[in-house]
C-alpha cells in the first residue's frame, strides 16, 4: 500500500518543512495566504496564447522557495498529481487548435502548442505557490487565519479535527491493509466484494474512536465550542511586505518581460 | 474529478468559490440547529476515514483495474447531508493543501462537484425517498448504486461546463461530454456497488447509524430544501453576474495597458479595434466564444518567434536567480 505510506511521508515532511524559521516561514500567515491567492488569480488570468507575459511569475515562486529552504522533491511529487489532467486538457488543444502562429524555419508552431505551454506553465506555478504555502505555514495557523476571514467555526473545527485525525486513521488502514494482504496471498488489493466489510469495520471501528474521543473531550471541559489561542497581529514589517509584493505581482501582470528580452535579444 | 487551478479562468473559480461558500454557509446554519455536540468529533473522524478510505485501492472482478471510494453518498448516509457536507468541504481543503490534489482557487468547483452534488442534492432528493419506506437489502444497495452514479454524472458534468467556461481546453463541448460521462458511468457503477456493500454491513452491525439520517430529525417536508435550492441559485447568478461583468471587462483593460506599456506601435491600431469587438463579445455572451481567436494574437503579442526565445530567457533568468540567492544564503551561513 504505498499511497498510504506516502501520504504519511508528504504530511510528516510538510509539517517538518512548516516548522523552519526562514525570513518566508516568520511572514505573517495572512499576509501569505493573500499572496498565494493573488499569485494563483493573476496567473491564471492570462489568456491562452499569452505565455511571454507569464513566464515573468516564475520569479515569484523560485524566490520564494529558495528563501523558504523548500527542496524541490516535493514539488516534483504534486505535480506528478496535478500534471495529468492538465497535461490532457492541453494535449487536445494541438490536435484541435491547428492554425499555426508563426514559424521557427521550416517547423510551424501552431496556437494549440502555444496553449499547451501555457497550460502547463500555469499548473507548474499555482502547484508551487500551493507548496509554498502549506510547507512555511503551519496548518493550525492557515486554520486561524480562516477564521479571521469569518469562515465559520464549524467548518474550520472540521478542517483541525480532520487534519488531526488523519495520520491516526492512515496508520489504521495500513495495518487492517497489511492484515488482509496477508491472508490472501497474490492479491494485488483488496477484493472488491470485500470492500463493504473492510470499509464498514473500519467505519465501527471510527465510530467507536469518535465516542472515546468525545469523551476524553468532554472531561477536558469541551462545551461544543473550540478554544483557540489568538493569533499573533500583523506588525509594520508584514504590511510592507503585503503591499510590496503585492505591488510587484500587479505591476508584473502589466509588464511583458518575455517579449521585452526576446525584442531585444533579436 | 479535482480540478486543477490552471483549467479554470479566474471568473468560474470565483463564481464556484461563492457558490460554495454559500452551500457551506448554509449548511453550517442548519447544522447549528440541530447537531449536537457529541457529532462534531465524529465528522473530524468520518473525514479522516474517507481521506484515508480512499487510498485503499480494490480490484475490480473482470478487469485488470482497481478503483477507490469517492464518499459523498456515504458520508451523508451515515452523517445526514449537511454535516457530510462540511466534512468533505474539510477533506478537499485539505487534499488541495498537502496533495495538490486539486487546486486552491478551483476549490469552490471541487466543493461543488463532488460535495454539493452528493451530499446536498441527490442524497435528499434520491436516496433518502428511496429508502424512507423502511431499509431493505435492496432498496438500500438500489438507493447507493443509484445515487452514486447520479452524482458522479452531474459532477463530471459540471467538471466540463466549468472547464469550457473558463476557456482553456479547445476540446469541443461535445467530445468532452462523450468522453467524460461514460467513464463515469462505469466508475459510479463500481462505487455504488461498493457503498451499498459498506452501508449494509454498517446497517447490519449498526442499524440505528443509517435509520438515523435516513429518517431525518428535522427535515419534515421538501420545503426547506427548495428554499435552498432558490436561495442558492439566486446568490450564485447574482454573484456569478456581478463577478463575470468584473472579469470580462478587467482583463481586457490589463491586455491594453499592457500594449501600451509594452510598446508595440505597429500593434496598437489593429489591437484596439480587435479589443472592443472582444469586449463586446464577451461581454454579451456568458461562454467565451472561440471564434475570435485571431484577434487574441493580435493583442496577445508575445505570439511570435521573438516571444518564445524572451520566454525562455525570462524562465532562464528567474531559475539564475533562485540558485544566485541559494549560493548566496550557503556562504553567508558557512561564514556565519
Amino acid at each position: 500500500m504505498t499511497g498510504i505510506s506516502e501520504s504519511m511521508s508528504t504530511i510528516n515532511s510538510l509539517e517538518e518543512l512548516a516548522d523552519k524559521k526562514t525570513i518566508i516561514h516568520q511572514i505573517h500567515p495572512r499576509v501569505k495566504l493573500i499572496l498565494t491567492l493573488l499569485y494563483i488569480v493573476l496567473v491564471i488570468s492570462y489568456k491562452p496564447y499569452d505565455i511571454t507575459g507569464l513566464t515573468f511569475y516564475a520569479f515569484y515562486p523560485i524566490i520564494l522557495m529558495v528563501l523558504g529552504e523548500i527542496p524541490f522533491m516535493p514539488l516534483f511529487k504534486r505535480l506528478l498529481i496535478a500534471l495529468p489532467f492538465s497535461f490532457f486538457a492541453g494535449l487536445s488543444n494541438i490536435f484541435f487548435d491547428r492554425q499555426a502562429a508563426f514559424f521557427i524555419g521550416s517547423l510551424p508552431i501552431t496556437f494549440g502548442l502555444i496553449s499547451f505551454f501555457s497550460i502547463m506553465l500555469k499548473t507548474i506555478f499555482t502547484v508551487m505557490a500551493v507548496l509554498i504555502l502549506i510547507a512555511t505555514t503551519s496548518m493550525p495557523k492557515i486554520a486561524y487565519q480562516l477564521l479571521s476571514f469569518k469562515l465559520p467555526q464549524m467548518i474550520v473545527e472540521q478542517i483541525m479535527l480532520t487534519y488531526r485525525y488523519i495520520s491516526v486513521l492512515l496508520q489504521e488502514v495500513s495495518s487492517m491493509y497489511t492484515a488482509y494482504i496477508l491472508r490472501s496471498p497474490g492479491a494485488k488489493g483488496i477484493k472488491m466484494q470485500d470492500m463493504g466489510v473492510f470499509v464498514g469495520q473500519l467505519l465501527l471501528r471510527s465510530f467507536d474512536r469518535a465516542e472515546n474521543i468525545y469523551m476524553a473531550m468532554k472531561c477536558r471541559g469541551y462545551d461544543g465550542k473550540f478554544l483557540y489561542a489568538k493569533p499573533q497581529p500583523m506588525i509594520k514589517s508584514d504590511w510592507m511586505i503585503l503591499l510590496m509584493t503585492a505591488g510587484l505581482l500587479f505591476l508584473m501582470r502589466f509588464f511583458d518581460l518575455g517579449l521585452f528580452i526576446g525584442n531585444f535579444v533579436r | 474529478m479535482h480540478m486543477a487551478d490552471a483549467l479554470v479562468s479566474p471568473a468560474v473559480g470565483g463564481i464556484m468559490l461563492a457558490a460554495s461558500a454559500g452551500a457551506i454557509a448554509y449548511s453550517t446554519y442548519k447544522c447549528k440547529d440541530d447537531l449536537d455536540e457529541k457529532k462534531i468529533p465524529l465528522m473530524g473522524v468520518m473525514g479522516a476515514v474517507i481521506f484515508a478510505g480512499q487510498m485503499i485501492n480494490f480490484t475490480i472482478p473482470g478487469t485488470g483495474s482497481s478503483g477507490h471510494i469517492g464518499g459523498g453518498i456515504l458520508l451523508a448516509a451515515l452523517l445526514g447531508p449537511y454535516p457530510a457536507f462540511l466534512t468533505l468541504s474539510a477533506v478537499l481543503l485539505i487534499q488541495a493543501l498537502f496533495f495538490a490534489d486539486g487546486g486552491l482557487l478551483a476549490l469552490g468547483a471541487n466543493i461543488w462537484n463532488m460535495g454539493f452534488y452528493a451530499c446536498l442534492l441527490i442524497y435528499p432528493l434520491v436516496f433518502r425517498p428511496l429508502v424512507k419506506k423502511g431499509i431493505t437489502k435492496g432498496r438500500l444497495t438500489l438507493a447507493a448504486v443509484l445515487s452514486v452514479v447520479l452524482a458522479l454524472q452531474l459532477g463530471a458534468f459540471s467538471v466540463v461546463v466549468e472547464t469550457l467556461a473558463s476557456g482553456v481546453t479547445e476540446l469541443p463541448f461535445t467530445a468532452f461530454v462523450a468522453l467524460m460521462q461514460p467513464i463515469h458511468l462505469a466508475i459510479g457503477l463500481v462505487e455504488g456497488l461498493v457503498t451499498a456493500g459498506i452501508l449494509l454491513f454498517v446497517y447490519n452491525m449498526r442499524p440505528e447509524l443509517i435509520e438515523a439520517s435516513a429518517h431525518n430529525q428535522k427535515l419534515k417536508s421538501d420545503l426547506p430544501l427548495k428554499k435552498v435550492m432558490a436561495s442558492l441559485l439566486i446568490f450564485a447568478v447574482v454573484v456569478g453576474g456581478g463577478l463575470s461583468l468584473f472579469a470580462s471587462s478587467n482583463p481586457d483593460g490589463l491586455e491594453w495597458a499592457m500594449e501600451n506599456v509594452a510598446g508595440t506601435a505597429e500593434l496598437e491600431s489593429t489591437g484596439d479595434v480587435y479589443d472592443t469587438a472582444e469586449s463586446v463579445q464577451s461581454s454579451t455572451a456568458f461562454m467565451p466564444d472561440y471564434s475570435l481567436k485571431s484577434s487574441e494574437d493580435g493583442s496577445a503579442v508575445g505570439t511570435s518567434l521573438s516571444g518564445v526565445i524572451g520566454g525562455g530567457i525570462t524562465l532562464l533568468l528567474a531559475a539564475g536567480t533562485g540558485a544566485l540567492i541559494y549560493f548566496v544564503k550557503k556562504r553567508k551561513e558557512k561564514t556565519a
